[in-house]
């Protein structure tokens, strides 16, 4: 359990689908991604495709947790 | 031989229409190709905040989307609106730089990505998650069925586990189902392992 390098939790924490509605007009950005250097968040964006791509075939309707992100925040926004 | 050209365009007018359902099958083909799109900012922005806003917006201007003649105008849309946005961020962090102004001028990739609606991968990947061991394939499974509504403090406090134990079963996850597909001949887009 303790083969896992700190980059490796911080693209974890970063490849989740979770993020903070915008404040202000401002994206925010999730914590964790400030912590990774480039080649971290490059790696990150590696791992975040392959995951999306995987919850997309685990998923009954064929849609990632981003895509359901989405759409939970535009009926949200219509309530 | 050249795989022929699926117009998702047809899903457009009842997404500007307000139907969220249609938007749900436009996502499904147009997500992964717009997060593609997004690869060479990756170093310099938080891709994923970036994307979800995107779409939020593409949603928004779906009423006024002009078809110009061609298949998938509308992801077209999708890419520059994407693409102009993490320019924009791009700048508000780091300022105007040479790859900023590289990156508006690279052609936006179209190609699908559809790995996705292939029968045997999906029945692959659910097999290899099923063999995870207990505590990872739980860590694995919790942000699935949360679909990012909840932040991992929260799942990993859900599951009975200290948040720093959350994220390692997590990674040991998705490196066990990377050797697994890998061992069953699957390539995913990008690098899950």
């Amino acid at each position: 359990m303790s083969d896992e390098t700190t980059d490796d939790l911080l693209i974890a924490e970063v490849v989740s689908a979770h993020r903070p509605p915008p404040k202000g007009g401002m994206l925010r950005y999730h914590p964790a991604w400030h912590d990774l250097s480039p080649e971290g968040r490059a790696k990150a964006h590696e791992v975040a495709r392959a995951l999306r791509a995987a919850e997309a075939a685990l998923d009954p309707r064929g849609l990632s947790t981003t895509a359901h992100c989405v759409l939970e925040r535009i009926r949200g926004a219509s309530r | 031989m050249t795989e022929p050209i699926v117009d998702h365009d047809a899903l457009q007018p009842a997404i500007a229409r307000g139907d969220t359902e249609a938007f749900a099958s436009w996502l499904s083909f147009g997500e992964p190709i717009l997060r593609r799109g997004l690869t060479s900012f990756a170093a310099r922005v938080d891709v994923e905040a970036v994307l979800q806003e995107g779409l939020l917006r593409l949603w928004q201007v779906a009423p006024k989307f002009v078809p110009d003649g061609q298949p998938n105008g509308f992801l077209r849309l999708g890419l520059r609106i994407t693409r102009n946005l993490a320019i924009s961020e791009t700048r508000r962090f780091h300022g105007r730089s040479e790859d900023v102004t590289h990156a508006e001028h690279e052609p936006p990739d179209d190609s699908a990505e559809d790995a996705r609606s292939d029968p045997m991968l999906r029945t692959v990947i659910a097999t290899c998650a099923e063999k995870l061991p207990d505590s990872p394939k739980r860590a694995l499974l919790a942000r699935c069925e949360s679909r990012g509504s909840d932040d991992d403090k929260a799942l990993a406090e859900r599951l009975g586990m200290r948040h720093n134990t959350f994220l390692q079963n997590f990674t040991r996850a998705r490196k066990l189902l990377a050797d697994c597909l890998k061992g069953n001949g699957i390539a995913l887009p990008g690098e899950l392992g």
